[in-house]
């Protein structure tokens, strides 16, 4: 009983982890209607701006993360004006083959610059927890879910409740009916891909206070950011923490009950049988 | 007097080159295609490195003799990006196109095992120190020969040091990697383990590339297995160190077949990397005389003085195999690839890496030893000949270091 609490434990954790990575992917699916297959290029970037933070800097990973969040902004910002506007009216298979390149020159780059070498950003209390009886909440872990949840919930907030939240929506529903209201689209589209960089680049400073980083692990996170925007849905921010937690317990429970090679394999199963049954994601409007 | 040795020895060298004539200009040319770039590379560039210094410091040596002749060594590398279909097809665009005379490795297992087959498909011996996993080797290829020691062995040297801890461990986890260097490892490691009298608590086989692994974590510790023993890549086993630690799993010992040796792993932990056991089939010794650079000593030192990281034994092996391929050469008397072969079954040196002769299966048994990160330094603990130092056993509880 206690190994199911803990491995539930760990699974909601790991859940809020994989929240945090995929909102970033979904607010620019959602909005800008962009599969940004270097989502996790861009995480990658932000747990080295993190490491590099931390090590040369020596600023806390959790209290440098706004930080991280406004360099990635920038870089999102400038991404998507100089290059990605350029597109965001072609059909998708232009997005997905741009975006691509993107990752492959970013992994590259990164391999130049930081080099292949692992890195983990390890502060002291990297490796603390806290006991409850039985059980263990890994610290690193634990700020890292409350982050995710606060910053999915803060970014629900922002989409309903600002003006700026509000004319984004308004771009991404009609975009000619934005103009006319005054919105200025290129430099909306650039805000909101820097937003979902800057939270990519916060999953990424988070990431790696938990895990080890080299330049190639963004791959398998755009993958797993992927599937949980599916399984959760693109317009609304909280189905993307019920997505996250959902593969974050059935990863952990696959693991625990049926062996460690099959939770990929049930993960990629779910997002399938998702595909099929409800396209629109589990909290999604019904199609 | 500097000054005339000096002039004399130009002048020599000069008489040396037009005597010889044409034969200077010869080379020999060895193949290779390395992970320069992607997830392996850290890896990869110890072959690279390793192959690059073992031809430098062979030609600076007066080259490769083959008869009356003199060739010089030249290296072909390409960059697989580690992705086994792009490393096939340049083994074969090496053999085809660039027609290079003899073939070196990849690095890792699942490399090995497919481009063996390009090797053997065009009868150009390839002589390998990246692969261990024994499906290399029991195929009956000719042209394969390996450096590593059978990935089935790698955890003997460890279960032997096992039964001598006390208290002495009982229940044992072991957990590999779905690949097959890792799988080898693994049923390797089960009848070693039952003769011990060890108890297998946990026989768990996780995906390469895994990143988390808190459930196998938790398992260990709601089981209160006393070992474990992981097969894995450096990546899994950082983060199996680092998630251990957040979720206080500290068992009596725990072991890695890769990691423990290289100097990026000790430096990604820290020291969280302390009483973490490993392996290695080299130490960087001055018993381990080498016809070209000396011992393994200097050998380590001219590495870490051209590349600024110490080598492993990644790299020790793949010095090997340039040494071993160039005996052979010599031992041939001529470059032909069929009879570089037969040498190459033949051979019996000592290299900087130890005694370098193929079994019947292409493939040497060099012993590992058991090796420590105590106090953030690497201590052998378990050799051949039995013990060397005395291990920190058991590892104590993480909030207790």
């Amino acid at each position: 009983m206690d190994l199911l609490v803990q491995v539930l434990i760990n699974g909601t954790l790991l859940g809020g982890l994989y929240a945090m990575m995929a909102l970033g992917l979904a607010l620019v699916w959602g909005v800008l209607n962009i599969v940004n297959l270097a989502h996790g290029a861009f995480i990658m970037l932000g747990a080295y701006v993190s490491l590099y933070l931390f090590t040369y800097l020596h600023i806390d990973p959790f209290l440098g993360l706004p930080i991280t969040a406004a360099v990635m902004f920038a870089i999102g910002y400038c991404v998507q004006r100089g290059l990605l506007n350029l597109i965001v009216r072609a059909p998708m298979f232009n997005t997905l083959l741009i975006t691509f390149g993107l990752e492959v020159v970013l992994t590259y780059l990164a391999q130049l610059a930081f080099s292949a070498d692992f890195r983990t950003i390890n502060p002291s209390y990297a490796g603390d927890s806290i006991v409850l009886g039985p059980v263990v909440l890994p610290l690193a872990r634990l700020l890292a879910f409350g982050v995710a949840i606060a910053l999915t919930v803060g970014m629900w907030v922002f989409l309903l409740h600002t003006t700026l939240g509000r004319a984004i929506r308004a771009t991404a529903q009609n975009l000619v009916a934005a103009r006319l209201y005054g919105v200025e689209p290129r430099h909306l589209y650039a805000v909101t891909f820097g937003i979902g960089i800057a939270l990519a680049g916060t999953a990424g400073g988070l990431y790696g206070t938990v895990s080890q980083i080299n330049p190639y692990i963004g791959a398998a996170l755009t993958a797993k950011s992927f599937a949980i925007s599916i399984i959760g849905g693109l317009d609304n921010p909280l189905g993307v923490i019920v997505g996250g937690l959902f593969l974050g317990i059935l990863e952990s429970l696959t693991a625990l009950y049926i062996g460690p090679t099959y939770a990929d394999v049930a993960s990629f199963g779910v997002l399938v049988l998702v595909l099929i049954v409800r396209p629109t994601g589990l909290l999604g409007k019904a199609a | 007097m500097l000054k005339i040795s000096g002039l004399s020895a130009a002048l020599i060298a000069a008489a040396v080159a037009m005597s010889s004539g044409s034969a200077v200009a010869k080379d020999i040319v060895l193949g290779a295609s390395v992970q320069l770039t992607g997830p392996v590379a850290n890896t990869g560039r110890y072959y690279r490195d390793a192959y690059q210094l073992a031809v430098d410091k062979i030609n600076e040596a007066g080259g490769v003799k083959v008869g009356h002749e003199t060739y010089t060594l030249a290296l072909k590398l390409y960059d697989n990006q580690s992705d086994v279909n792009l490393s096939v097809r340049q083994y074969t665009q090496l053999v085809s196109r660039d027609k290079v005379n003899f073939l070196l490795g990849p690095f890792a297992s699942n490399f090995a095992l497919a481009d063996s087959a390009v090797s053997e498909k065009y009868q150009i011996p390839m002589v390998q120190g990246g692969g261990a996993s024994d499906q290399i080797f029991s195929r009956k290829f000719k042209y394969i020969f390996g450096t590593l020691a059978p990935a089935s062995h790698y955890f003997g040297s460890t279960v032997e040091m096992m039964k001598g801890l006390d208290p002495a461990p009982k229940s044992v986890a072991l957990l590999y990697a779905d690949d097959a260097f890792d799988v080898s490892v693994a049923e390797g490691t089960r009848p070693k383990l039952k003769e011990a009298g060890l108890t297998l608590a946990m026989d768990e086989r996780y995906s390469t590339n895994a990143t988390d692994f808190n459930s196998l974590l938790s398992q260990i510790k709601s089981k209160n297995v006393d070992a474990v023993l992981v097969a894995g890549h450096e990546t899994e086993i950082l983060n199996f160190v680092r998630q251990a630690k957040s979720l206080a799993v500290a068992p009596k010992m725990y072991s890695f077949t890769v990691g423990v040796p290289s100097e990026d792993f000790r430096k990604a932990l820290g020291k969280d990397a302390d009483y973490a056991f490993g392996m290695t089939a080299w130490l960087p010794s001055a018993d381990l005389k080498d016809q070209w650079f000396g011992d393994a000593a200097q050998f380590a030192s001219a590495f870490k003085a051209k590349f600024n990281y110490d080598p492993d034994y990644h790299a020790a092996s793949g010095a090997a195999d340039v040494e071993a391929l160039v005996k052979a050469v010599e031992d041939a008397g001529t470059i032909d690839p069929a009879k570089v072969r037969d040498a190459l079954s033949k051979v019996d040196f000592d290299s900087l890496y130890g005694r370098i002769a193929f079994n019947e299966n292409g493939q040497i048994d060099l012993p590992q030893t058991v090796i420590q990160i105590q106090d953030g330094k690497l201590v052998a603990i378990q050799g051949v000949h039995g013990k060397i130092a005395a291990p920190k056993y058991p590892m104590p509880a993480w909030d207790a270091r």
